[in-house]
């Protein structure tokens, strides 16, 4: 199985996610790849967070991912904050790709330096489910 | 020093000659009335307007709200999944967009682009809309790029064809019926990056009837809405919606910023079709 970059393409069930700004058809919702880097720089605004990581391919060769969130209203109610992550961390994020095979993804989850693991809350307010 | 003063004299006469001359050439030329200057409605925000003496509503929907879209997302995009029977032109764009869909790829993403999603796509975006009503006016501004709407309530019609300027969420005149808001909008943009659906484009006929209700003990706003647009499909497209009261946010600003699809780089991808 082949490390690093692109993990073990998992089938992974079709969830509610952001929807912020523009289509989502551009994400293979059934794939989803494994990112290990460098944070270069993360963006805490609307309509979209965004994170460039820097990812070793498998010659050792830096390839910027760019990584699209939800909007920080929702990311803040999953525990985030904005100095969570800052440029240089060393951070593991899962991505769904874009159907391009360019180095793009819409997020799935983020494993920090100390362990910890976090994700995004849907985008929905004003239902019980959404608190 | 007689010589002199006859060419005085003869200099103002010629000189009144010519002013007289010059001033019937005026007359002829201004028309016969002059034009009366155009009249504009007082304000929504004139105090005099807000004091008038009316009828008090059947609800204050100031708030909040959040489409509800727990049953699953209908799309991102406006309505029911049966589109109306399409006009030629319109097809063409629809089964371009089906096209597009079996080859992985995404047609006309205009909104990601950062084109105004216009109605009634900025009611059903997820993102909570801020709706201050006043006696005079609704304003609504949905987070999504500030989008505003003005839902006029003061008795004021539409504005005259000559004047109005043509936008993307339309003009809208509301009125109660019973406990139903009903708005009419219409003067919409001919600009071709507006879309009502996916592939589905709309025109400056478009026409769209909103009754707008509010039930679940104020929690709740239930929209249905008619849309025509004779440029684009036959009949009526009609859908009921319904908004969620937010109490635990407040908007704030959201721009799309020039640079922002340098950094999401699936809006940039070769999947899109523009």
């Amino acid at each position: 199985m082949a490390k690093g970059l692109f993990g073990a393409a998992l089938i992974v069930a079709c969830g509610v996610t952001a929807l912020a700004h523009h289509s989502p058809a551009a994400f293979d919702r059934t794939k989803e790849v494994k990112l290990v880097g460098t944070v270069k720089e993360f963006r805490w605004q609307n309509p979209h967070t965004w994170i460039e990581l820097l990812v070793p391919d498998e010659k050792g060769k830096e390839v910027l991912w760019g990584v699209e969130l939800t909007s920080p209203t929702y990311l803040i109610r999953a525990g985030w904050k904005s100095n969570t992550i800052k440029p240089g961390d060393k951070v593991t994020i899962t991505v769904n790709p874009v159907r391009s095979g360019e180095p793009s993804g819409i997020f799935r989850s983020l494993q920090l330096p100390d362990g910890r693991v976090l994700t995004e809350r849907p985008a929905r307010l004003g239902t019980p489910d959404s608190k | 020093m007689i010589r002199s003063a006859s060419r005085r004299v003869a200099a103002a006469v010629m000189l009144a000659a010519a002013v007289a001359v010059g001033t019937s050439q005026v007359s002829a030329q201004s028309p016969a009335q002059p034009q009366a200057p155009p009249e504009f409605p007082l304000s929504a925000l004139a105090p005099a307007n807000l004091a008038k003496p009316r009828p008090k509503p059947p609800f204050d929907l100031t708030g909040n709200w959040f489409i509800d879209n727990r049953p699953g997302i209908q799309g991102w995009l406006f309505g029911p999944a049966a589109i109306p029977k399409l006009k030629p032109e319109a097809q063409k764009h629809r089964d371009a967009y089906l096209q597009a869909l079996k080859e992985g790829k995404v047609y006309r993403d205009d909104i990601g682009q950062c084109w105004p999603a216009g109605m009634p796509i900025i009611m059903t975006r997820v993102w909570p809309i801020a709706m201050i009503q006043l006696p005079t006016a609704i304003y609504m501004i949905s987070e999504f790029m500030n989008s505003l709407r003005v839902i006029y309530l003061d008795g004021r019609t539409h504005t005259d064809p000559d004047l109005v300027v043509r936008t993307f969420n339309g003009e809208s005149i509301g009125r109660w019926e019973g406990d139903t808001l009903v708005i009419e909008t219409k003067n919409f943009t001919a600009d071709p990056h507006h879309w009502v659906d996916q592939g589905v484009p709309a025109s400056d006929e478009l026409h769209i009837i909103e009754r707008v209700r509010m039930i679940n003990d104020g929690k709740t706003l239930e929209i249905e809405m008619t849309l025509t647009d004779p440029k684009n499909w036959e009949g009526e497209w009609k859908g009921v919606r319904r908004w969620n009261r937010v109490d635990d946010h407040d908007i704030g600003e959201v721009e799309c910023l020039p640079d922002l699809n340098e950094h999401l780089q699936s809006t940039s991808s070769k999947v899109h079709i523009r």
